[in-house]
């Protein structure tokens, strides 16, 4: 058995002291030592994009193929740590209200996607979008409403950015 | 889409009731459970075809450190699955067939102790195509099954020869369909906790909790009741979670020796062995016709590669035959099929449940017939088309049938008129049309669904179900049904599923029955349960309880809502009474039919494709869905069912193939098994057709399988247009299309 190594890896602002042995990926620290298990176990090669998280550039990364003991030191966001006091983020709003979860396996994986997409793409085109998308693989919605939710939270959080740069004008014109 | 507007929840946008949980990680299925000292399994799978086992030496897997248990074909009791197939078996039929299985403390311990199981085998002669298994002196697979046939399939209704005869045309054509594998998103999972000898639970993905309790009682020596089905949440099934599997049985027999739960779950490419969908079948149509276009007979011939062992295949025949009664108004049928013993895997069920893959051949077959006597395929079809009040050769009749309406607007929505045979080249518009039962009976004299509702003091409710909830989003169309019935709104109803110890009878989420069958025993159960507060509520009113009113979350006599009480109200009164009375509402319901469904949907689709012709790939621009559904309850919950079998559908006819090298999957992995990403897949204009069958719950009828079954032809006949010729094999492969765009370029030049 080789032996451990201890990482300390900050999970959705918690910070984690954590004995891993030099083959475990980040998936088996999330879902068997945090027991965060919204982070899915999928293809574990890489392909499927069900364990999707994001760095912390707020980058969407494969859980499955990270080794643990790379991560020393950093931090990582999964989809536990997007819903905030019991109210989903406008991502997963949107995701709820247009019908884009079916199974929900896919589901985080999508999320944690779109996420990385947000945080580095503010203003994404629908190509950015397709690509972003495209290492998540959901048989179930066939991507077709996936797309339309990313793309109106989007609107929704330009929007929403937009009301709050005009709301903090002090003597700005009305809205 | 007309609403009632005396229906207050149904024919609502009601996001799903689990949205919350699956957006936000807290959902559980059953590769997230963790149980105290639960063990982690592998099999040992054979890598030759076909061979007989002389030896299993697991003496250096056992002194693995971890390693808790370690099962043969020499622990007894061996339980028979399927067809002659002990599970653990001396005779090794296909590559990946489980030989033994490892439990251990860790995955490393278990994926060594595996690797270390050593087997002699004595090779046999292996056959792996389905005509050459035939042909005599083919190697045998069971002694049982001579001349590998496994299993076949004759009907015939009326005179098919006389009238074929009579036909001014007959039409004659050949399709084949290739393998392929569902990919669920959710892995095959099992974690089995068989520690006491008389109580084995399992937790596994499945599409009904009820089938798998049987198979596993049976083959342990218990009683249903002593297995404890845990379903959490399902990761999509598509036809292929109905039967327990062998790994479900692997993890009790690793269970029951270690007297330690284990979780069995298949990595990467062994998906692809545990998986067995769809095999090779090869289909020949014929058909008599008028020269008018009057459809006269019909005549299929199936031949399907069942793979080594038969587990529930011989249900293909039983399940493809009855389309070609429910399409078309015709004089005559004939139909065989036969499911062909071969050294491949076990070939089982796709989306679309070997439906939709018959169709890719029938579909294009019937727009043959169409052209072949100059019609224009809408014309043809509408010309022949079934209607509401038709009686099939097989004797069902329709008590609602929108298949006209939906050609019609499928074909105004696309601009049929404007395209067909106008587009410019390498550009394609097909058509096709389908119907699906909305039940299973048949599979066995009863096709029930029960459903019990339990009324609080505060008026929430809760309904508690059988059916599994595996994306399609059962459970919220099930909460919706209960509250129309009470008044109140679906978010107060909570759904109680997936655990066989508390849940009432369900035969589960298969043969389209969920939203018709299931539907109806919720819709009984809430009446009951209405029933109940009905006779308070009446009293108090002084009215008789015909003339009460339950509506947003309100109860009051007809017409007068200002009388009202609420319901909670009504519910704390009706217990704090001197009856005490507590309402619990039961319901069940059973098709009064012998076989088949008292209700049938219908569909037509529209597929604009385009080709190029240099690379081969086929660009899905648009579909158009019309669907007769009866009645949408959760109209944004149909559009995804129709978007999913849209992309199903496109994903096998264009792309999925498992490509077999003797018996070995050469492309087993998401990267090399393709499925269109988020940036191939098309616009979908959808069409409800609500026809509102006197049956179904709310008038609803079935839209979780009868879509697929238009796409996949659909497509394919627009790739026809676009390339000049019918591609008969399916996917249409890019290297399919280029065959078929060269042959057709010679003969151009040929002609110039």
């Amino acid at each position: 058995m080789p032996s451990k190594s201890v990482i300390r890896l900050t999970v959705n602002g918690d910070l984690h002291e954590i004995a891993v042995s030099p083959m475990e990926t980040l998936n088996q620290v999330i879902r068997d030592g945090l027991r965060l298990t919204g982070t899915k176990r999928g293809c574990t090669s890489g392909s499927c994009g069900v364990c999707t998280i994001n760095d912390e550039r707020g980058q969407a990364i494969l859980s499955c193929i990270s080794l643990a003991v790379e991560w020393d030191g950093r931090s990582i966001t999964t989809v536990e740590g997007v819903e905030r006091d019991g109210k989903l983020h406008p991502l997963q709003q949107a995701f709820l209200e247009l019908g884009a979860v079916q199974c929900g396996v896919c589901t985080p994986g999508l999320i944690m996607s779109a996420m990385g997409l947000l945080n580095t793409n503010p203003h994404p085109d629908q190509r950015a979008i397709d690509e972003a998308l495209a290492g998540a693989i959901c048989r179930c919605t066939g991507h077709i409403k996936v797309k339309k939710a990313v793309a109106h939270a989007i609107q929704q959080i330009a929007a929403q950015a937009a009301t709050q740069a005009a709301g903090a004008e002090p003597h700005g014109p009305p809205a | 889409m007309a609403r009632r507007p005396d229906l207050h929840a149904v024919g609502k946008n009601q996001p799903r009731l689990d949205g919350f949980a699956k957006l936000s990680g807290r959902s559980e299925f059953s590769d997230d459970v963790q149980l105290p000292g639960m063990l982690r399994g592998r099999v040992v799978r054979a890598g030759i075809s076909h061979g007989r086992i002389v030896n299993i030496d697991i003496s250096a897997a056992l002194r693995v450190r971890g390693v808790k248990s370690i099962v043969t074909v020499d622990d007894k009791p061996n339980p028979i699955i399927g067809m002659y197939q002990p599970l653990l078996n001396r005779t090794v039929r296909f590559i990946g067939q489980e030989i033994a299985a490892v439990a251990a403390t860790d995955d490393d311990a278990a994926f060594e102790a595996a690797s270390l199981v050593k087997v002699q085998y004595e090779p046999l002669p292996a056959v792996m195509d389905l005509e050459k298994a035939l042909v005599p002196g083919a190697p045998q697979l069971h002694a049982k099954a001579p001349g590998n046939l496994a299993w076949e399939a004759n009907e015939a209704f009326d005179e098919p020869d006389a009238v074929f005869a009579a036909s001014d045309r007959i039409i004659e054509s050949s399709y084949a369909s290739n393998p392929s594998h569902n990919c669920y998103a959710e892995f095959h999972v099992c974690v089995a906790d068989f520690s006491r000898a008389d109580k084995l639970t399992v937790w596994s993905p499945t599409q009904s909790a009820v089938l798998f309790q049987k198979t596993l009682a049976t083959a342990f020596g218990l009683t249903e009741g002593n297995v404890r089905m845990m379903t959490l949440n399902t990761g999509g099934a598509f036809t292929g979670r109905g039967m327990a599997r062998p790994h479900h049985f692997i993890a009790a027999l690793l269970s029951r020796k270690a007297r330690r739960p284990v979780k069995l779950r298949s990595y990467s490419d062994e998906e692809f062995m545990m998986g067995r969908a769809g095999g090779r079948a090869q289909y020949r149509f014929r058909t008599g016709v008028m020269r008018d276009g009057r459809l006269r007979a019909l005549e299929a011939d199936l031949l399907v590669d069942a793979g080594a062992y038969i587990e529930t295949q011989m249900l293909f025949p039983r399940i493809t035959a009855p389309f070609f009664h429910l399409l078309y108004k015709v004089d005559a049928i004939r139909y065989r099929a036969r499911l062909v013993y071969t050294n491949n895997l076990p070939y089982e069920w796709h989306h679309g449940g070997g439906i939709a893959q018959m169709h890719f051949g029938w579909g294009q077959h019937l727009d043959l017939v169409a052209r072949e006597v100059g019609l224009d395929p809408v014309e043809f079809h509408l010309m022949n088309a079934v209607e509401k009040g038709h009686t099939t050769r097989k004797g069902v009749t329709f008590a609602s049938c929108g298949l006209k309406e939906c050609i019609q607007k499928a074909a105004k929505k696309a601009g049929w008129k404007r395209k067909y045979g106008k587009l410019p080249p390498n550009k394609g518009i097909g058509i096709a049309i389908g119907a699906m039962a909305s039940g299973a009976k048949g599979l066995y004299k009863h096709d029930t669904s029960a459903a019990f509702i339990k009324v609080g003091e505060d008026g929430t409710v809760s309904l508690l179900t059988g059916i599994p909830d595996m994306g399609q989003g059962s459970h919220t169309t099930m909460a919706i049904i209960a509250a129309e019935v009470l008044g109140i709104e679906p978010v107060d109803v909570t759904i109680i599923a997936g655990d066989t110890d508390v849940t009432p009878f369900d035969l589960g989420a298969f043969s389209q029955r969920g939203t018709f069958t299931t539907g109806n025993a919720v819709k009984a159960a809430a009446e009951d349960a209405r029933s109940q507060l009905l006779k308070v509520a009446a009293a108090r009113f002084d009215y008789k309880p015909a003339q009460v009113v339950f509506r947003a979350r309100q109860v009051y006599p007809k017409g007068r809502p200002e009388q009202g009480i609420a319901f909670k109200q009504l519910v704390y009164d009706t217990l704090h009474s001197r009856e005490g009375r507590a309402v619990m509402g039961r319901g069940f319901y059973n098709s009064p039919k012998e076989v088949g469904s008292m209700a049938y949907s219908f569909g037509a689709q529209i597929a604009e494709v385009t080709v190029d012709p240099d690379t081969g790939f086929v660009r899905v621009d648009r579909m158009t869905v019309a669907h007769d559904l009866g009645r949408a309850i959760n109209p944004r919950v149909v559009e995804g069912q129709i978007d999913g079998q849209v992309f199903s559908g496109m994903s096998q006819v264009l792309y999925e193939e498992v490509l077999m090298d003797d018996g070995q999957p050469l492309n087993p992995s998401r990267l090399e098994y393709k499925l269109p990403r988020a940036f191939e897949v098309p616009e979908v204009d959808h069409l409800l057709i609500e026809t509102i069958d006197p049956y179904g719950p709310f008038g609803a009828k079935e839209v979780g399988e009868g879509p697929i079954v238009c796409t996949v032809p659909a497509i394919a006949n627009a790739v026809a247009m676009a390339v000049g010729e019918q591609i008969r094999e399916m996917p249409i492969s890019p290297w399919r299309v280029l065959r078929a765009v060269s042959r057709q370029q010679d003969q151009d030049d040929d002609a110039a």
